[in-house]
């Protein structure tokens, strides 16, 4: 973990609420679904900085650490949906942007067997680029990837991720793209239908209902699944204890009612957590 | 140089600098190593332990609100044994002095930590008498001036450790309570623990916290403390450790004028986990721009005025 102040290059919107945050190098190689927590240097409204998911990692400086090469630019998803996420999507060019990380245990690489399958719900999709083109430098690929939101307006930021990486399957509430109804629908029925592999590894990330519910059919198909949590947080880096969530007494846990979401997660497997 | 930043707090405890993590703040031993910032501390002061562990309370934790921030964590905690065998050691190993802080319901409890401590490396106690988030703040220790010398003497019995007593801003006896924990043995004092605060969720109609009241920090809580600090400084004689808001060099020069002899920092390690480094660093140079020390502004706040209305204890 590291504390850095970037500087702003460009804010994009992407759609109603949602934007990309670019920001100037240098960012280290992070595991797909480790996150950073972002704050204004100035004007910044909160007093806690935020949490977001390290969405992409572009235009590597040549230099080589023991985790991966050194990026030159590193990018953040963000919804708008308080002050925070306000003051960042707004804040001008050359603006400069605290960042702490990177944070917690991402998705673990797989390790041989079945592709997983990716399940994103909304601002859910920041991981999954860095992991496609993890999965890609693999020799995997494309991977499945079913991306819900409420309409097609919601569904942003595939546009991001390079030709033949992804798999899309797309699903909307309203039908407007893709599919009608939820992203675990158009899960059942790509089953269903022997379009999307039944026995795979599930990863998910998105509105914590939406996990709940992908976490539960798993449960009953018996397949791991992996969910990245969106724990309210205060430090971010395992100090405060304020971003609990209750487990199950594995032995990772060692019998404990609470593990952390930031040093602990956010990604777990879902068989850990009480939900 | 460096002189300027050394406090005499104690004849055998003088710390580098005035800067210590505040307990809850800095985790229970190595979590806040690994910001690097736990070397450049004047001590390291650790998260309550109890006699066993705790789980803690039920999420939601923490909420931001009004520029501070709701906490009720419930001294979540791994307990006595194992904070021994896993979490001292490696705090003992970062270099600054360990303060370890302690938490109970009961006197004996208190005790029974503060034996179990003696001989564990830690170069002082900070008793927390306080907790916000356990008992809904119901012990009586930090409201009840008898309680609590009762509880400090029986820890003064205990050990010879050094005992910083931390006292709760919840009350409207903060200066009667401190002086009974002088007169129980207390050999200083950390003013304050977290304000008893809430935040309502109206739409949903409940408190934005599981357990509905919390402890509030951050800068809105540092002109309480400063006030608890000063009217303590005017009544009692023994080192205080100022705490609450701090987020700035200057906010420590006011703690520091006010009467307190070093500072805790607690949820500015959540703002920026570089906040130490920042404040102490900006600290040196206001020093050396106003030629002045720490151990030259600690209580120097209208010392010839003092005797006018100051309490003094009973
Ligand atoms: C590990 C992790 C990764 C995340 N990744 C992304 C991402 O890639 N893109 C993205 O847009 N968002 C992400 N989030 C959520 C993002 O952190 C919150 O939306 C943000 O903190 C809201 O801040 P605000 O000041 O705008 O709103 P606030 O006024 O703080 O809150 C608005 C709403 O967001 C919830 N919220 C507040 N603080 C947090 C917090 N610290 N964590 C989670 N939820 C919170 C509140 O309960 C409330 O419902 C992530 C959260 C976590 C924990
Ligand atoms: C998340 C959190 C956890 C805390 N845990 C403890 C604790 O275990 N024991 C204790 O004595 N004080 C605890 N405190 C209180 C702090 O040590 C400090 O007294 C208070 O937060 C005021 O300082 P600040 O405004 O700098 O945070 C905690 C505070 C916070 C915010
Ligand atoms: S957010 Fe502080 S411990 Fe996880």
């Amino acid at each position: 973990m590291e504390v850095r102040v970037h500087r702003l290059c460009e804010v994009r919107r992407l759609g109603e609420k949602d934007f990309v945050l670019e920001l100037e190098g240098p960012f280290p190689t992070v595991r797909p679904g480790a996150f950073a927590m972002l704050s204004l240097v100035r004007d910044w409204p909160c007093l806690l900085p935020r949490p977001f998911s390290y969405f992409d990692l572009r235009e590597p400086t040549g230099e080589v650490r023991e985790e991966g090469p050194v990026f030159g630019r590193g990018s953040f998803l963000v919804k708008v949906v308080g002050p925070g996420t306000a003051a960042l999507t707004s804040a001008p060019p050359g603006s400069r942007v605290r960042v702490t990380g990177p944070l917690g245990r991402g998705f673990p690489a797989p390790m041989g067997g079945k592709e997983p399958v990716c399940l994103a719900g909304g601002v859910g999709l920041a991981p999954f680029l860095l992991w496609a083109r993890e999965r890609a430098a693999a020799g995997a690929g494309p991977i499945p990837l079913l991306y819900g939101g409420r309409n097609a307006r919601a569904l942003v930021g595939r546009e991001e991720f390079e030709e033949g990486l992804v798999d899309w399957r797309l699903a909307t509430d309203d039908g407007s793209l893709g599919s009608r109804g939820t992203v675990l629908d158009l899960y059942r029925r790509l089953v269903g239908e022997d379009a999307l592999d039944g026995e795979a590894p599930v990863l998910c990330c998105g509105p914590e209902p939406m996990m709940a519910a992908v976490a539960a059919e798993c449960r009953n198909r018996d397949l791991p699944c992996m969910v990245s949590l969106e724990t309210v947080m205060a430090c971010g880096y395992g100090v405060c204890n304020g971003c609990s969530v209750e487990v199950r007494g594995r032995d990772r846990f060692e019998g404990a009612r609470y593990a952390k979401a930031c040093v602990d997660g956010p990604v777990f497997d879902a068989r850990e957590l009480r939900w | 140089m460096k002189d300027r930043l050394r406090t005499h707090l104690l004849p055998g405890l003088v710390l580098e600098n005035p800067l210590l993590s505040a307990s809850g703040c800095f985790g229970a031993g190595l979590e806040g190593a690994s910001t690097g910032e736990s070397g450049i501390l004047g001590a390291i002061v650790t998260k309550t332990v109890t006699l066993r562990p705790r789980a803690g309370n039920p999420p939601p934790r923490i909420f931001e609100t009004s520029g501070g921030l709701l906490n009720s964590i419930g001294l979540a905690n791994p307990g006595i044994e194992s904070f021994l065998e896993r979490d001292l050691p490696g705090a003992l190993a970062l270099g600054p002095p360990v303060i370890v802080n302690i938490g109970g319901e009961t006197s004996g409890e208190y005790a029974a930590l503060a034996e179990r401590l003696q001989d564990s490396g830690a170069a002082a106690l900070e008793v927390n008498l306080s907790c916000p988030n356990v008992q809904g703040g119901s012990l009586p220790f930090s409201t009840d001036p008898d309680a609590c010398r009762r509880v400090v003497s029986e820890l003064r019995r205990a050990t010879d450790l050094p005992l910083f007593v931390k006292l709760s801003p919840n009350t409207h006896a903060v200066v009667e309570v401190a002086c009974a924990a002088v007169e129980g043995g207390a050999d200083g004092l950390t003013l304050i623990n977290t304000l008893l605060g809430m935040a309502v969720d109206w739409r949903r109609r409940r408190p934005r916290i599981g357990m509905g009241v919390a402890g509030y920090s951050g800068p809105p809580v540092k002109p309480v403390a400063l006030r608890i600090v000063h009217q303590v400084r005017r009544a009692v004689g023994v080192p205080i450790l100022g705490v609450g808001g701090i987020q700035s060099a200057e906010d420590v020069c006011e703690f520091l004028v006010a009467g307190a002899s070093a500072v805790q920092i607690g949820t500015a390690w959540f703002t920026d986990p570089r906040a130490g480094s920042w404040i102490l660093s900006r600290l040196e140079r206001l020093l050396a721009e106003e030629d002045t020390s720490v151990d030259d502004l600690v209580d120097s706040m209208g010392k010839e005025r003092r005797s006018g209305r100051g309490h003094g204890c009973a």
